[in-house]
């Protein structure tokens, strides 16, 4: 487990990351944690800005059904004639921006990104377990977006079936005619994609278990670290089961297995398949489908632990419950996917039970959430970008998280399913939430990726104008949703029910437009920062993890010497008795005399023997606490 | 000067990445758990399962896996004593695989012959080709660890050797265990 500490002239431990660098193996084939993590977030950013395009697109067509804009027929020829985007096209424009989105954006963008910065640097380790695993990692990933994006440039349109890609739609290439190449490319993206994802989970969990830090026992790891660790485990168990159903819906499609398929009239012919069932592909999809919704949100909340703790200056509330409720979310997550199903003829009784398992898990979910507006109160708050991003996600995990108990009602849902309720449901917990999260992720950690400081302004008006944006878009869907009106519907004017939700769909859009172009303030910040921002120092936010530790410089191996030992966990702030308001986990017990409390010494008689002592000689003179 | 480095020699590298393959086989088996979950619960709405019976040749093919993983067993045993048995068992166990991998394939083709083809209105039928082709696919993977181990045995260091042949081990044993199970599982699931 330890260093060795050697007397050493001819053997400097500097030649240990320079040697030879090209341009290939430092920005390309990087094996380095620091470099892949820094890939991901950019592809990332790029995966989510063009998902962004994809949506606005289609709010034009939901606020203005009727409406021409030749401008879109210059940019997408044929699939906006006159103006107009058709049919089959939003379906693929809906499809593609959420695929992007979960997947690209939310589970490999942000876990990637912060798991491969974070694991080490917060463990204590020199780099992951198999750096070369990491890199392949990063280019599956990479070639996951490239053929996702390659299904624009096909004929027939890249895939539109929804994110779910339900059969029989899915099944049969002649259904529409997204359901053609563009599914097939779908299909092989997602392969590469969840292997992607695997190696990485893998990683990041043989490198959690095997390679912390003298001192860095499990109950002393930072909160990003113990929500890494679970998503990966999420992930491990889930992922695969998608692969199993992908397989099977390829066999279907491909070679006229019947697996999903039976009892399919096409027109006037009848096809050949049969026996097979649809439903079993959504169990299949749904038991990676749930667990995934968590592997996208955990993350976020471990990432918003750290930012409101080191913000707030205060330790986070109830360390312990938070990782249990964790650890309580990953197993349960396991065990609701039916929720998703209940309106597929469930047995109710089956029903019963999965609403059950379901309201439980807002149980920990609640408990993070209490845990969080417990840190903030009566904190010492300094409202950076990076904490404004942190309240932001508590906020929509709140009124997010409220609407999935609604949904979590079987009564309710058989009302509520495929309606934009559920839209709005799952883009303020998922999209707002879990974006929020990542974005503070990448106010608060850019100094140790870039080595400079964001402009905080800049961050400021990204904040405000992005938060009360998203709250324009997708609070108003819950009312379409309650009124029954269907997600994915093309033109609402074809409806007569539909039609008085025109205005507020025109709403919608332009909130969407402005939220939209909020981003630019935080595109332009963080591209510019890259190059010309302030120089950051060590330890700009005066936080406690031993990222901060490491030179603002990067050096693979991540510390010049010995990698540090640690002795405390990482939310000892504004501790009284002490004369500053953090103290790092590498400052040993010894060197806090006036500040250590009984628990500290976690039952070491040794310790609490010189404490004793030194309480002895040192009386708690009122005059020397400053507080009351 | 006192300076620090990291143990990059021995263990250091090898726990964390003898980790990730038994994390690898944690998420093989739940691939594997997805397809047979799918069986059960098609068999079970449909009253019926794949209703064949299943080739003699799957018992033989079993037995050769046994025996190969016996082999494996026998070459990490003579590692330490003699380069030269461990490379025989280890070569023994490599033909075996491939023996294994033939025979599978040859339980395609009678099963074909008799009219149960991979495309067909029973998925459970489609099903017991799934399950072999993909846990064929393990089987290259396996053949190339071993392969691995051959080829390094007596040439790189005995730290490294020993790491080679736990991690083919462990992947051979693994997908030795899984093929019994599917095995076992097309049994008793007619
Ligand atoms: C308090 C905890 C939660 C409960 C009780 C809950 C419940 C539900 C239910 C019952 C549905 C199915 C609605 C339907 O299709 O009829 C649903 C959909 C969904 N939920 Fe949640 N949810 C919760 C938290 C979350 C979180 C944290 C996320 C993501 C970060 C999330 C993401 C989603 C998504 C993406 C869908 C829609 C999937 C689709 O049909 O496209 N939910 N939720
Ligand atoms: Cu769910």
């Amino acid at each position: 487990m330890s260093t060795i500490a050697i007397h050493d002239t001819h053997h400097d431990h500097h030649d240990h990351g320079h040697h030879k660098e090209t341009f290939l193996t430092k920005y390309i084939f990087s094996q380095d944690h620091k470099m892949i993590a820094k890939q991901f977030l950019i592809t990332g950013i790029i995966m989510a800005v063009i998902a962004m395009g994809l949506s606005i697109l289609f709010r034009i067509q939901l606020a203005w059904p009727d409406k021409s804009f030749p401008f879109l027929e210059t940019f997408l020829g044929k699939w906006a004639e006159g103006g107009r985007i058709k049919p089959d096209f939003y379906l693929a424009l809906v499809t593609i921006h959420g695929t992007i989105m979960v997947f690209f954006v939310l589970t490999a963008g942000l876990s990637g990104t912060f798991s491969n910065l974070l694991i080490p640097l917060q463990v204590g380790a020199r780099d992951m377990a198999s750096p070369f695993l990491n890199m392949l990692s990063y280019w599956f990933f990479f070639m996951a977006c490239v053929i996702m994006m390659g299904s624009f440039f096909v004929q027939t349109g890249p895939a539109s079936a929804g994110w779910t890609v339900y059969p029989p739609l899915s099944a049969l290439p002649k259904a529409v005619t997204g359901s053609g190449f563009g599914m097939t490319l779908w299909l092989i993206s997602m392969v590469l994609f969840v292997a992607s994802s695997l190696m990485g989970g893998i990683n990041y969990v043989s490198t959690i278990l095997n390679m912390r830090t003298k001192g860095m026992d499990l109950w002393k790891m930072p909160l990003p670290i113990w929500a890494f660790f679970l998503t990966a485990i999420l992930g491990i168990l889930s992922f695969p089961v998608l692969v199993a159903g992908v397989v099977l819906l390829v066999f279907d499609r491909s070679f006229g297995t019947s697996f999903y398929l039976s009892d399919i009239v096409f027109g006037t012919q009848i096809l050949p398949n049969e026996g097979g069932s649809p439903i079993l592909w959504q169990h299949l999809f749904w038991f990676l489908g749930h667990p995934e919704v968590y592997i996208v949100i955990m993350p976020a909340l471990g990432i918003s632990s750290e930012v409101i703790s080191v913000n707030a200056r205060k330790p986070i509330f109830g360390y312990h419950a938070m990782v249990y409720s964790l650890i309580g979310i990953t197993v349960l997550s396991f065990i609701v996917w039916g929720h998703h199903m209940f309106v597929t003829g469930m047995n109710p009784l089956l029903g019963g039970v999965f609403m059950i398992t379901t309201l439980i898990i807002a149980v920990p979910s609640a408990v993070k959430t209490f845990n969080y507006l417990a840190t903030l109160w009566r904190g010492n708050i300094r409202f950076t970008p990076a904490m404004l991003f942190a309240i932001g996600l508590v906020s929509f995990f709140i009124s997010g998280g409220l609407t999935g108990i609604f949904l979590g009602n079987a009564s309710l849902d058989i009302n509520l399913h495929d309606t934009y309720f559920v839209v709005a449901h799952f883009h303020l917990v998922m999209g707002s939430a879990a974006i929020f999260g990542m974005l503070a992720g990448v106010y608060h950690w850019y100094p140790k990726m870039f080595g400079r400081m964001m402009n905080a302004k800049l961050g400021y008006l990204h904040f405000w104008l992005t938060f009360i944006s998203a709250y324009l878009v997708f609070f108003p869907l819950h009312f379409l949703g309650l009124d029954g009106v269907p997600r994915r519907y093309y033109v609402f004017t074809e409806f007569e029910f539909m039609r008085k939700w025109l205005t507020v769909n025109t709403f919608v859009t332009w909130a969407a437009i402005l939220g939209a172009l909020a981003q630019v303030a935080f595109l332009w910040n963080f591209f510019y920062s890259i190059f010309k921002g302030k120089r950051a120092p060590q330890n700009p936010w005066e936080a406690n993890t031993l990222e901060w530790t490491t030179p603002v410089e990067h050096l693979h191996g991540n510390w010049p010497g010995e990698i540090p030992t640690v002795y405390r966990w990482p939310y000892d702030y504004s501790k009284p008795g002490h004369d500053e308001d953090f103290i790092p986990q590498t400052i040993p017990f010894s060197q806090t005399m006036s500040s250590n409390l009984p628990h500290d010494f976690e039952g070491n008689e040794e310790a609490e023997r010189i404490q004793r002592e030194w309480d002895a000689q040192n009386p708690p003179a009122e005059q020397r606490t400053p507080q009351h | 000067m006192v300076t620090t480095l990291p143990k990059q020699t021995g263990n250091y590298d090898m726990k964390p990445k003898k980790f990730i393959v038994w994390l690898f086989v944690v998420s093989s088996t739940i691939m594997f758990g997805g397809w047979t979950s799918y069986y059960l619960v098609f068999s079970g709405s449909k009253g019926k399962g794949h209703g064949l019976v299943l080739p003699d040749v799957f018992i033989y093919s079993t037995l050769v896996l046994v025996a190969s993983s016996i082999c494996l067993f026998l070459a990490s045993r003579a590692q330490r004593k003699s380069t030269a048995l461990q490379k025989r068992y280890l070569g023994l166990t490599f033909i075996l695989g491939i023996v294994f991998a033939y025979m599978q394939f040859s339980a395609w083709s009678q099963m074909s012959l008799g009219g149960a083809y991979f495309i067909n209105n029973n998925a459970g039928i489609s099903m017991i080709y799934v399950f072999t082709f993909f846990h064929c696919l393990h089987i290259i993977a396996g053949l190339c660890l071993i392969a691995s181990a051959f080829f390094g045995a007596g040439k790189v260091t005995a730290e490294r050797n020993a790491y080679r042949m736990e991690i083919a081990s462990i992947f051979w044993h693994f997908i030795d265990i899984l093929w019994i199970y599917l095995y076992v599982f097309l049994l008793l699931n007619r």
